[in-house]
């Protein structure tokens, strides 16, 4: 199974293949791009791109020396229609410079890309939604080679995709950074703190209304409290952007589902966080390769008891709260 | 233009036939929840009562895993040659387009995406994401699949561009548009055990059927954001007098065909 790292400098390539990143993946903003759009918004990331297509050169310069592939995202939630030519103009640029993937979230520009840039591969974004064998199948004939599934998929859910699909890769999250919502649903923008951040974090309040007009009763109310107090906490560790006491990364997690997804002829794991510091990458990475590696070399027990060890919060491993695939549990 | 009126629950079919002529089409169904995907003998029901009513029916569908494809599949098959399905996703469109030619498949909100966030302060955000729900490719693609119509919501901010001709015929969805959605539902969550709260296609008591949860932002200015409510799994808001202006702005212009107007799941519904 490959190891998929985020990369937003061309030192964190070095680091993060020497962690055990097999493939990186990156967001580029050329500068001719912001000067005709007025945009930033070639990809989900407004910040956290490289610096410049320059950069985009030294990356997949020094990411082939080291034997490692590179995707560039064009991965934005919805693009105007005279962007569709851009997207494949950068697409056939990151070619020429030897790029290996883009990752493409709009299927106008996945079946546009696959058309006219032969010489990468299109890898459709999680943010195209894909849920069942039928939308797979959309996406193989659209052109794409590999598919990164939504954050919230079941284990059986893949299984069924892998197995009804076997000619499309899957691609599926390992590590870090939740959502809320289906992020192909949600169509909020990720605002600055100052304006509200995100729109799934935590800043509303919430006022239960019964339908038939009648007062919450009494045993509603506290159902409704203590319901509520679970989702922040469980809404906290979606966010867990911070390093937790034993220096891992605190946040959603699927290292225990390794074995069974590796099985289900899952190709790629990815570690989600492309504006993370890079201690925090690196971590990531060398936490997911560590448990990676083992799957193979010790049996599927083993392997999930490695995984609840290394995080050493068996209670958010038993209620799932920190859990991206609560179902392998 | 015609009006449709939407309704999820079967137990509130009746009602809804009962507002006249001026409602010319039901959309039965759900298009944000799997677990709100009516059961075979619904829809039999709602079919017949439509048809009896003389109006036509839509079929609603959210986004679906496989299992839940299977399920919709056995709807489709009861459904009169001629009826349309919202879909929500490509995999649904691309199941009818194989194996049901003879129903109407119309591309859903979930399917023409435009950002809708309540909180935006100003039209300039909405500029550096714009949306390509009219552009020919698109609307291209959507049409090998036998698409010939699309529904949207009015984004906060709406302008003519957001609600316009195309080759397509346009629903439009009012007074609200949702913002978000997602597998993991917060109030259905209520009734679980910690370990089982807030996983994926979790189990639930359809809380959303009973309640609505209001949303305020206590930071936000007063009036700075739009009326903001969950319903289920999604987030919703109401349209502005600005919005409900813009849309009018459309149907003047004639670039609106239907207005498909929520019976039942929405933040105002009150039943005692």
């Amino acid at each position: 199974m490959k190891l998929v790292a985020p990369v937003s400098r061309h030192d964190e390539v070095e680091m993060l293949a020497a962690a055990g990143a097999d493939e990186l993946y990156c967001g580029v903003v050329p500068r001719e791009w912001v000067d005709r759009f007025g945009t930033f918004g070639v990809n989900r990331r407004l910040f956290s791109n490289l610096k410049d297509l320059e950069t985009l050169a030294r990356v997949i310069d020094t990411a082939h020396e080291l034997g490692r592939s590179v995707s560039l995202t064009l991965n934005a939630q919805h693009y105007a229609e005279e962007m569709t030519g851009a997207l494949v103009d950068l697409a056939g640029r990151h070619a020429e410079l030897g790029g290996d993937a883009v990752i493409v979230s709009d299927p106008v520009v996945v079946q546009e890309v696959a058309r006219q840039v032969r010489e990468v591969r299109v890898h459709v974004s999680s943010l195209a939604s894909c849920h069942n064998t039928e939308t797979a199948r959309f996406c193989k004939e659209l052109g794409a080679r590999r598919i990164i599934l939504p954050r919230h998929v079941t284990l059986a859910e893949i299984r069924e995709m892998s197995s009804a699909v076997p000619e499309i890769e899957l691609e599926v999250f390992g590590l870090n950074e939740g959502c809320v919502y289906e992020e192909g649903a949600c169509h909020s923008i990720h605002l600055p703190v100052r304006l509200g951040g995100a729109i799934c974090e935590g800043g509303y309040e919430v006022q239960h209304v019964r339908e038939d007009g009648c007062d919450l009763t009494p045993g509603e109310t506290e159902a409704f409290v203590v319901n509520e107090r679970a989702y922040r906490d469980w809404v906290e560790h979606r966010f867990g952007c911070r390093l937790s006491l034993t220096e891992l990364p605190f946040g959603p997690c699927g290292l225990c589902a390794l074995p069974f997804l590796a099985g289900c002829g899952v190709v790629a794991v990815k570690v989600v966080g492309r504006g993370a510091p890079t201690p925090r990458k690196v971590k990531s990475t060398a936490l997911v390769a560590a448990i990676r590696d083992e799957v193979g070399r010790r049996s599927d027990a083993d392997v999930k008891r490695l995984a609840r060890a290394v995080r050493k919060r068996s209670n958010l491993c038993d209620d799932g709260f920190m859990c991206y695939y609560p179902d392998g549990r | 233009m015609d009006f449709a009126l939407s309704v999820c629950m079967i137990r509130n079919l009746p009602s809804a036939l009962q507002l006249g002529e001026v409602v010319a089409r039901i959309h039965f169904g759900n298009e944000f929840c799997e677990r709100l995907v009516p059961t075979t003998r619904e829809l039999e029901a709602a079919i017949e009562q439509t048809r009896d009513a003389g109006k036509a029916i839509s079929l609603l569908t959210p986004m679906a895993s496989d299992r839940t494809l299977r399920r919709l599949r056995g709807l489709f098959e009861i459904l009169p040659d001629g009826a349309e399905v919202v879909a929500n996703e490509w995999g649904a469109l691309r199941l009818l387009a194989r194996e049901f030619p003879l129903l109407a498949p119309v591309a859903g909100r979930r399917l023409c995406r435009m950002i809708k966030d309540p909180r935006l302060p100003s039209p300039d955000w909405t500029r550096l994401t714009p949306h390509g729900v009219y552009s020919g490719r698109f609307l291209d693609l959507l049409s090998t699949f036998g698409v010939r119509r699309i529904e949207v919501d009015v984004p906060p901010f709406a302008s003519a561009a957001d609600l316009r001709a195309s080759s397509m015929k346009l629903s439009v969805h009012a007074p609200y548009g949702y913002v978000a959605s997602g597998r993991i539902c917060r109030i259905g969550s209520t009734g679980l055990g910690r370990g089982e709260k807030f996983v994926t296609a979790h189990a639930c008591a359809k809380e959303c059927l009973s309640y609505v949860s209001g949303m305020t932002r206590p930071e936000a200015a007063p009036g700075a954001d739009l009326c903001t409510f969950h319903r289920g799994n999604t987030l919703f808001y109401r349209h502005s007098v600005e919005m409900a202006h813009a849309l009018v702005d459309a149907i003047d212009a004639a670039a609106v065909d239907r207005l498909v107007i929520p019976r039942d799941w929405h933040e105002a519904r009150r039943t005692g």
